[in-house]
């Protein structure tokens, strides 16, 4: 798969032509959307290289939502956002970072272990509706890095306003939600089926928007937690 | 020195108004054995000098501010004593209407400084039977005296002594009965003093000064200088906590909440002008609604901070009542605020929270409290670290926040731990001694044991070990050490 997102990639490359530069002229205009444009946004680096090469921009981006639909809850989905959440809470400005309903207790050793700073860390407990309405005041508070929060059911239109706050509050969003609702549709900014391997997780990005589709697989490094002991 | 008893505690022998029958007194061997009864509150003659002692001018000072001081000193006797503070504190309360200046002294007693009441109330009787009624009202059962220093005063209220004194002059006469227990100094110090037989305030006071600071210390000897008058002894005055209260009719009769928190709206603003003005916040707010018939609607907002900005406060109140279900609409709200609270005010930054050099925290706290209003306040939490071997043990609950930064460095959990814990394990299935969740599961080779807790009563004996499922899933097993060998499913690997 590609990851050069059409449209703006090649650009810098292209000799300094007079028309061409006309042209990027106009493609600069503020009023223009293209298809790229979500390419051009700031992102965290997911600390994954190939998944970095996969994603629109080189990583999660840092404001918006994103759905991750796992197949069967555990199968490795928190461990392909640990690194990107390991950094956004040890940087000195870090903001909180929200778990919305977490399924089971977040256990802490295995979080320190993996670099998180537990004192940026919030756990909200809310139950069927709340947990969105929970998820939307972390996303658009502007308290929040990142909102994490696990739902069975969002109707497309909560989705989309949960996007937007994320916009708001310049908060990266996730969504985990069942395999089955990749059917729905969705505005998130990103959506990735996640299916367990031996000693990874094979990626599919069923929606990319300003990048490419398609699926990768991931092995787990030898000093991850979980690696170790497997027949 | 001991030869020389006649160095007295007091410079100036004509200050002490019992001087007279010191005089009389041949020995101490006689002082100590006449008892406090013998030498009792013989009003000496009155002394002018005590007026006019410019010679020592400290005292003469003491004296003149005692002359325009009377104090009324009260003592809450037996139970009322033991369920002291709010007593005494709602005594006080009531006590504000006589004098502005109340003083508290915990644990049991009260002063008040009435010189310039006592014609308005009624002269001293007027005024006694007033402060009397007033614990009456309260079920406190209390003694009076009035002295011209607020420490004679309480003495003599301890020593149920209710002398009426006016006169500065007159005080240590008064004074000279009273047991020395009335003072409340340590026991130590007491028995010290019984044993050279002294036990009573006049006899104390006839010691020698520089030998009693040596020998009980110089707070002993600032404490008599206090209670005769001699040096001055300011009190803190007592401060009535000032809360907001307000209540208002709605225009009309109204159960919708954007009603209500529209009519609050003008009580909310008055409450943020209020704590404004004192620098102060609120931790509690309740908000009652009154309806025609049922009983009223009360609605208790918990905060994280002092706050005390109207427009979050608007905020988290429209959270709380849109969670409310009114048994009928209301006809009329009332805003009562908490106890406010000192708040620290700090000055808004330049960036926004998040971007370069701007303060996490700033809107941080807003945020938790409007989750906390709607959802509860254990709703949000965040979670440590306990430095302990077993899994249950090795979590806790905590303030969002609160945990330490990296208490624990993260390379001391050198074993495998699971992200995700099932706070009580889930005892699974079992086929020929093998484990079964949905299905078969594929044991790793290695188990990790973890075992003993006997300190507190939680003794594990456990073999852990990581199992994939049908599912690909990595979770975390163990299987007891003890007889049935039961096997528990604790965590899952994500």
């Amino acid at each position: 798969m590609s990851a050069d997102p059409p449209g703006c990639g090649a650009m810098p490359s292209d000799p300094p032509h007079g028309r061409a530069a006309r042209l990027e002229d106009l493609l600069a205009h503020p009023l223009l959307w293209r298809a790229g444009h979500a390419a051009r946004q700031p992102v965290w680096s997911s600390g994954f290289a190939r998944l970095d090469e996969a994603l629109p921009g080189g990583g999660w981006p840092r404001s918006g939502l994103i759905e991750v639909l796992p197949v069967r809850f555990g199968v490795g989905e928190l461990k392909l956002l640990l690194p990107a959440l390991a950094a956004l809470t040890t940087r000195p400005e870090a903001r909180w970072s929200a778990w919305v309903a977490p399924p089971l207790l977040p256990f802490t050793p295995a979080l320190l272990a993996a670099g998180i700073d537990l004192s940026r860390l919030l756990i909200v407990r809310a139950q069927g509706k709340e947990c969105l309405w929970a998820l939307e005041q972390a996303l658009g508070s502007g308290a929040c890095d990142s909102g994490l929060a696990w739902a069975r059911h969002a109707l497309p239109r909560q989705i989309r306003r949960l996007h937007l706050a994320a916009q708001r509050g310049r908060t990266l969003g996730v969504l985990f939600r069942p395999r089955a609702s990749a059917r729905e549709a969705s505005a998130a900014m990103l959506r990735l089926v996640v299916e367990p391997l031996e000693r990874g997780v094979r990626v599919t990005l069923l929606k990319s928007r300003g990048g490419a589709r398609g699926a990768l697989d991931l092995t787990w490094g030898g000093t991850y937690p979980g690696a170790r002991g497997c027949p | 020195m001991r030869a020389r008893r006649t160095i007295d505690l007091f410079a100036r022998r004509d200050e002490c108004p019992s001087a007279r029958l010191e005089q009389s007194l041949p020995t101490r061997g006689h002082e100590r054995a006449s008892g406090p009864g013998e030498r009792s509150p013989r009003p000496a003659a009155p002394q002018p000098q005590v007026a006019r002692g410019n010679a020592t001018p400290p005292a003469g000072r003491a004296a003149r501010a005692a002359a325009t001081e009377l104090w009324l000193g009260l003592h809450l006797a037996g139970a009322a004593g033991r369920c002291a503070p709010q007593g005494l504190q709602r005594l006080a309360i009531r006590a504000l209407r006589f004098t502005p200046r109340v003083s508290l002294v915990p644990p049991d007693g009260l002063l008040l400084e009435v010189h310039a009441s006592l014609r308005l109330f009624g002269g001293v009787e007027g005024l006694q039977r007033a402060l009397r009624r007033e614990c009456a009202d309260l079920a406190i059962a209390g003694s009076l005296a009035f002295a011209p220093t607020p420490l004679a005063a309480l003495a003599a209220a301890r020593g149920e002594c209710a002398v009426v004194l006016q006169d500065a002059a007159r005080l240590i006469g008064s004074l000279a009965p009273l047991p020395l227990r009335v003072l409340r100094w340590p026991q130590e110090v007491l028995d010290r003093l019984a044993a050279i037989g002294v036990r009573t305030i006049g006899q104390v006071l006839r010691l020698p000064r520089a030998g009693f600071a040596q020998r009980f210390g110089a707070n002993r000897l600032a404490d008599l200088d206090r209670l005769t008058g001699r040096a001055p002894d300011p009190r803190e005055r007592f401060e009535a906590p000032v809360r907001f209260r307000c209540r208002r009719e709605l225009p009309c009769e109204s159960g919708s909440h954007g009603q209500l928190l529209a009519a609050l709206a003008p009580l909310i603003e008055a409450l943020g002008r209020f704590l404004e003005a004192r620098q102060c916040g609120v931790l509690a707010l309740e908000c009652r609604l009154w309806h025609r018939r049922a009983e009223p609607t009360r609605c208790v907002l918990r905060l994280a901070d002092p706050l005390a900005d109207a427009v979050r406060l608007t905020e988290l109140l429209g959270e709380r009542l849109r969670m409310l279900t009114l048994p009928e609409p209301a006809h009329a709200c009332e805003l009562r605020a908490g106890e406010p609270v000192p708040r620290a005010l700090c000055s808004s930054g330049l960036w926004q929270s998040g971007e370069h050099g701007g303060l996490p925290e700033a809107r941080g706290s807003a945020f938790i409290e409007r989750l906390r209003a709607r959802l509860g306040p254990e709703a949000v939490q965040g979670l440590a670290v306990v430095p302990d071997h077993r899994p249950e043990a090795a979590w806790r609950v905590t303030e969002p926040g609160a945990c330490a930064p990296s208490a624990i460095a993260s390379g001391e959990f050198a074993a495998a731990r699971p992200v995700w814990l099932l706070p009580v394990p889930r005892p699974l299935r079992q086929r020929g001694g093998l484990p079964r969740y949905r299905g078969a599961l594929r044991l790793g080779s290695e188990p990790e044991r973890i075992e003993t807790g006997w300190w507190d009563g939680r003794d594990i004996e456990r073999d852990y070990y990581e199992a994939v499922d049908v599912y690909g899933r990595r979770l975390w097993l163990f299987r007891e050490r003890a007889a049935p060998h039961r096997w528990f499913l604790q965590g899952v690997f994500a």
